[in-house]
């Protein structure tokens, strides 16, 4: 890409994001993700409340990312997560057009959004906000029909094909419940992926949103996503964009069944 | 639409478009069947996620009783980090790995080494936040690399071959059984008489009588290992020498060994084979050739953590010049980071002009140049010196060497009085002297380092160097400007990149950069590595001597370490009037091991033939280019190998042509002692000790089949002195028995725990019990005696580490390397090519790409337009084979291509292409890659396996059908080239080092 069109990309971003951090909308999430019952939030199960003064956020700070897929690693083992299932990756991207190319990481995860429209979607409950602003599904309550996956503007969702139901990234909550960091986090290599608590002005998370232009993914989804990136580049904001998925077609030339390799595997 | 398809989303499937339509189907299908509840999982809402380790209430840490945590050393790569192991108390299974925080592999900053364990969890938490400074981290194949351990297609009996070699058929038999056979021989096969280790343990009887510079018959035993993983010099001193071999190689020769030698070369060393790494945090501006931080290298994780945290907090702007666009970049590094784009093997010609734009323009640090010797720098407080002003003799006998005293000091001109004096004596030497000049009576012509340097350089013009190098010479001009534009923080990294023809003389070329400026020992320059406590020979033992100890005597297999102009056959042929070149084949007399000349020398009984080769987790059918060449040479015993026996856990593409496989422990499972490579600059020390039962089978002492306890039971079936009783001295004289690893890795542990004025703390009850030390207490106390709790301190923080405080005195590294840097090497510049007689350069030089005599390798003929080139995986790696998880991050490998040249030949995005070289032909899949070079085609090493479970086994006649996603991919090394000016099949590598050339392979390619 040239200069100039990179400045302008740039400029572009940092409006966007200066109007997102306008909105200042950090507060836990709105009633209607609470309207229906669930007996672990009824009991006050802490699982299910949540650190109730505390708003988990993660900050993507891409210029350290460096792509090495090691929370992708650390999350599948951590996390137990099926087979071809994945609650965060790291796409690689090449920008521009040779000699001009640039290399582009976009980490992604669960958004764990304020305005989470997987929740508003769920007919049962079984997907709600905790008090601390992490989404999770109880999976005693899903049963899988689905339409939280359809759902979410990020594709962040997953069917679990071992406990039939929706399942999905849960910021490592029980990790976060015992005081400790995501597995994502604490193998992050590059440093680049910073959660905490924005609710505390002295965090970490909030010093870096203080002091850089950050921004979200896909911002037009009225989400409000609560995972923000510093130095984004405006041409993959909208998610990933690809010719093909040359895997895909390794797997089938190789002669995986696609029971061995495609997410419909179940 | 047509510019966003220009952001090519890079390898693998998990978009989240594909997610987005599978995912919908996959409910769709659920939906409609209302399929009945799957199994539940542990938490509602936790899903299936792991118990945390311990709780952390407002800093209070509280451990898990579930779970001991326990340090360690990672396997996945040859960079060794040091890691915490979480274990399941009950299953006694894996369930996660942590970077450890006192290791500076793992952390940086990393924590104290006085901390307690308990505060190092606390420090490692969401408390105080302080998680996120010292998190200690693993990579993608350290978080995975424990489904290694329980891999169905593990070796974990002693196996030997039925059938023909290389049929992958084997039947179990006892460890007992196996030594024997290896020991004594007989007709082992049914392919007639095999002989047994035993007819040639002898280290007096010459090999070969009309050649009796070959050494013993011992020296007909061959032993390849692979990185040091912590018990290289176990088999090597203990084993090799105890045996009385000259002939154990690494795996350098497949690996890294022109940089190495390259950096050998710079650094004046080739014995010890030192070599640099930037000091990247304090780095200004960071030059990468032919390697790039952040995608591979070693550290590699270290090494990306440093990258970019510099080029985000401190002052680094770097340039990577590679064929690849690689992970080193990043757009949101911005202006900090900047690709070059280069031909494989470019690198030398663009090197040299840089190197001929920066003395041209006199931008090099001349009153550095000008220290002549370590007194002069010590005076002059600087922080190395180069021998830029000694002066090389051109002509008579004495061509190519230094004018020296009696003493064998170099003498230089004073600049202060234009005289001739010791380099010592003189504070600045004149870089620029050229002519005669008189010493003890006698006249000699002779020219300064640098002006040897600069005549080389100056041997090509910028334009032919741009030519050369396919760099405009606009962009060589500002690279060399940029380099010489911030003081001494600058820095040169290079690596594989270099494993070409001309790898020898590029690296040193790059090196030479980093002199120009007076970058060594210098904060923000280069550093050879912060060192370690003593470990093997320290304060209480030499665990390395021992009684009846063999030096390596005659000629090596693989004609290294030596000059031809020594051999017999060099003075038959002068004695009789013949000229002495060629020789047979060519010698190395400056490379350290060439584990790729093994199987082709003995092949060609030059020097001679093997008896038997003993192969340590070696695999260099995976790892050399060309090999495929030598697989015949393998599989018919008669030709090369007579008898091989693999010490490995897995059949490899290598190991499945051993005779015999012994089992291997996997990762933890066994002892070692390891200290980083490099790019570190602080004292550093791992250890690993078994924290998981091996499944192998047992020797009758209990002791599980692993290499350590295989050479301890072989060596003393075949009387060695290594081992038994007796076998370890202490440094006040008592002897101790070796007849367990433990004997001498306990030892080794002693001796770091105690080394220096102050030795570590000891343990703690408390902390014994944390990490799971409380079942090596036994051994520790009978081994290690009153020092036994500084011991299991050293083992329960994985090592003993340095402070990060103790790096810098000032601008000045405190681990600093003493020797002067060669401008001239007078050992390159004395040596000769044996096959042409050719005197090589004993300064960088440019070289086009060779074949070993000299003659040209030709691009572009008949259609072989474009180079192949290998690199690095950031997530595979060739240990990692086995590991199903990993390749659901990183599926396969594909033929890279840049879409202009794609379109050249007709090829589009996913097509399947075959990329052929002069000798053999691979298919594969093209993938559109812009950040490629359009004169080239790339590939990731780590796909298109034929071990490790990718292919079909036989064992006790049940069949295990190799797996296909261990297969997929694209496997470079076997376009290979031969090397037809060598003798017999060789496979092409440098012409001065002999290292492996797998970079810069003539290829074309087409649309199936």
């Amino acid at each position: 890409m040239s200069e100039e069109k990179s400045s302008v990309k740039r400029r572009d971003f940092v409006k966007k994001t200066s109007a997102l951090l306008g909105i200042a909308a950090f507060s836990a999430t709105g009633a209607k993700a609470f309207s229906l019952t669930n007996p672990g939030r009824e009991k006050k199960d802490k699982r299910h409340i949540g650190q109730e003064t505390k708003r988990f956020v993660m900050v993507m700070d891409l210029r350290k990312c460096v792509g090495c897929q090691a929370c992708s690693a650390a999350c599948k083992n951590e996390n137990n997560v099926p087979k071809e299932k994945y609650r965060t990756y790291v796409p690689e991207y090449e920008l521009g057009v040779f000699p001009d190319v640039r290399k582009a990481f976009l980490p992604q995860l669960c958004n764990h959004c304020a305005e989470p429209s997987c929740v508003s979607v769920c007919p049962t409950g079984a997907t709600f906000a905790r008090k601390d602003g992490v989404v999770v599904v109880d999976g005693d309550i899903c049963w899988g029909c689905g339409y939280c996956i359809n759902a979410c503007p990020y594709d962040k969702r997953y069917f679990n094909p071992q406990t039939n139901v929706a399942d999905k990234c849960t910021f490592c909550a029980h990790r976060l419940d015992a005081g400790l960091l995501p597995a994502c986090v604490e193998s992050c290599v590059g440093g680049a992926r910073i959660s905490g608590d924005i609710n505390d002005s002295n965090s970490e998370v909030s010093k870096l949103l203080k002091q850089f232009p950050a921004t979200v993914l896909k911002p037009e989804s009225g989400n409000q996503p609560r995972v923000f990136y510093i130095g984004l580049n405006g041409e993959i904001q909208g998610l990933p964009f690809s010719l093909g998925l040359l895997d895909d077609k390794v797997k089938q030339k190789d002669g995986l069944t696609p029971k061995e390799w495609s997410s419909k595997g179940v | 639409m047509e510019k966003s398809r220009r952001n090519f989303l890079l390898g693998t499937g998990v978009a989240a478009t594909s997610l987005s339509l599978v995912g919908y189907s996959d409910t769709l299908k659920h939906t409609l069947t209302l399929s009945d509840r799957g199994v539940k999982a542990k938490d509602s809402i936790y899903v299936n996620a792991a118990l945390p380790e311990c709780k952390v209430v407002d800093g209070d840490v509280s451990l898990s009783k579930k779970f001991t945590i326990t340090p360690s050393v990672c396997n996945g790569c040859t960079t060794h980090c040091a890691v915490r192991v979480k274990i399941d108390n009950e299953s006694k299974k894996v369930v996660r790995i942590f970077g450890n925080p006192y290791s500076l592999l793992s952390s940086d900053p990393w924590i104290n080494y006085k901390t307690p364990l308990k505060e190092s969890f606390k420090l490692l938490s969401a408390y105080k936040e302080s998680g996120l400074e010292v998190r200690s981290t693993v990579c993608a194949r350290g978080n995975l690399v424990h489904e290694k351990l329980n891999d169905p297609f593990r070796v974990t009996k002693p196996l030997k071959r039925v059938g023909k070699r290389g049929e992958n058929k084997w039947q179990t038999i006892s460890i007992e059984q196996l030594i024997q056979e290896v020991v004594n021989g007989g007709d082992l096969f049914g392919e007639g008489n095999v002989e047994g280790l035993k007819a040639f343990c002898d280290t007096k009887t010459p090999l070969d009588p009309n050649n009796p510079d070959y050494g013993p018959l011992a020296n007909k035993l061959c032993i390849l290992g692979t990185g040091d993983e912590g018990r290289q010099n176990f088999i090597v001193h203990r084993f090799s020498l105890g045996f009385g071999t000259a002939n154990f190689m690494g795996h350098t020769a497949t690996c890294g060994l022109s940089m190495r030698s390259g950096e050998a070369a710079y650094l004046n060393d080739f014995v010890k084979y030192p070599h640099l790494k930037p000091d990247f945090e304090h780095c200004e501006y960071l030059l990468n050739i032919a390697t790039a931080p952040a995608q591979a290298g070693n550290p590699f994780k270290r090494q990306a953590k440093l990258l970019a945290h510099a080029r985000v907090e401190k002052n680094l702007h770097y340039t990577t010049v590679t064929p690849t666009l690689t992970n080193s970049d990043a757009f949101a590094a911005q202006n900090r980071s900047s690709w070059v784009p280069i031909k494989p093997g470019g690198d030398l010609a663009l090197v040299m002009g840089m190197i001929r734009y920066i003395i041209e323009n006199r931008r090099y640090n001349e009153e550095y140049l000008c220290i002549p010797s370590e007194d002069s720098q010590n005076k002059l407080n600087d922080v190395s010196h180069t021998n830029a002003s000694h002066l090389v003799i051109q002509s008579g006998e004495k061509e190519g060497f230094f004018l020296v005293d009696e003493k064998g000091e170099a003498l230089v001109i004073d600049t202060s009085d234009n005289t001739l004096k010791p380099a010592s004596l003189v504070l600045q030497g004149d870089i620029y002297f050229e002519g005669e000049v008189s010493y003890l009576g006698e006249n000699y012509s002779v020219k300064s380092s640098f002006n040897l340097l600069k005549e080389n350089a100056f041997a090509l013009s910028l334009d032919e160097y741009a030519k050369e190098s396919g760099i405009a010479k606009d962009t060589i001009q500002e690279l060399a400007v940029e380099f010489t534009s911030h003081g001494r923080a600058v820095a040169t990294d290079c690596h594989g990149g270099t494993m070409h023809t001309t790898g020898f003389y590029t690296t040193y070329a790059i090196m030479m950069l980093g002199a120009l400026v007076g970058n060594l020992n210098h904060k923000g320059g280069m550093s050879a590595g912060g060192g370690k406590f003593k470990n093997f020979d320290g304060a209480k033992y030499n665990l390395l001597a021992y009684k009846g100890k063999n030096k390596p005597q005659g000629t090596r297999i693989d004609r290294a370490r030596k000059p031809y102009e020594k051999s017999s056959e060099y003075k038959r042929k002068v004695e009789s009037g013949q000229n002495p070149y060629p020789a047979k084949d060519n010698w190395y007399p400056f490379t350290n091991a060439l584990q790729t000349e093994v199987i082709t020398s003995s092949a060609n009984e030059y020097p001679y033939k093997l008896g038997a080769l003993i192969s340590w987790n070696a695999n260099f059918i995976y790892a050399q280019s060309g090999s495929k060449n030598l697989e015949p040479l393998l599989k018919d015993p008669k030709k090369a190998v007579p008898l091989f026996v693999a010490i490995d856990p897995f059949i490899n593409e290598t190991s499945k042509f051993a005779d015999y496989i012994v089992p291997d422990s996997v990762l933890f499972e066994t002892w070692g002692v390891v200290s980083p490579w490099s790019g570190y600059l602080t004292k550093a020390n791992h250890v690993r000790f078994p924290i998981l039962e091996s499944p192998n089978a047992k020797f009758a002492n209990g002791e599980p089949i692993s290499m350590d306890s295989f050479i301890i039971e072989l060596g003393k079936a075949l009387g060695l002195k290594s081992f038994g009783e007796n076998a370890i001295a202490s440094k006040d004289g008592q002897f101790y028995p070796l007849h367990k690893p433990e004997d001498f890795y306990l030892r080794a542990f002693e001796n770091i725990a105690i080394d220096g004025k102050e030795p570590v703390s000891e343990i703690s009850d408390e902390e014994l019990q944390i990490c799971g030390l409380e079942k090596y207490i036994a051994s520790l106390q009978s081994i290690c005696k009153e020092n036994w709790r500084r011991v299991a301190y050293v083992m329960s923080r994985g090592g003993r580490f340095a402070s990060k405080q103790s790096a810098y005195d000032g601008d000045k590294m405190n681990a600093s390397y003493k020797k002067a840097i060669a401008i001239y090497n007078e050992k390159v510049g004395t040596s000769k090519n044996a096959l042409t007689g050719e005197r090589y350069s004993g300064t960088p030089k440019y070289y086009p790409s060779r074949y070993c005599d000299g003659t040209k390798i030709k691009v572009g003929k008949n259609g072989y337009e474009l180079l192949a080139f290998s690199y690095k995986s950031n997530v595979l790696s060739s240990a990692t084979a086995a590991l199903e998880k990993l390749r659901e991050i990183r599926y396969t490998t594909y033929i890279d291509i840049n879409p202009a040249t794609a379109k050249k030949y007709g090829i589009s995005h996913g097509d399947e292409v075959m990329l052929s070289s002069f000798e053999q032909s691979i298919k594969g899949i093209a993938r559109f890659k812009e950040g490629t070079h359009p004169l080239s085609v790339g590939v990731e090493h780590g796909g298109g396996r034929e071990g490790e479970g990718a292919v079909h086994v036989k064992i006790d006649g049940k069949s295990f059908e190799g797996k296909i996603e261990r297969k997929s991919g694209v496997f470079l090394n076997k376009l290979g080239l031969l090397d037809h000016t060598k003798l017999g099949i060789a496979t092409l590598s440098d012409f001065a080092v002999g290292s492996n050339a797998r970079q810069a392979i003539p290829v074309k390619i087409e649309k199936i």
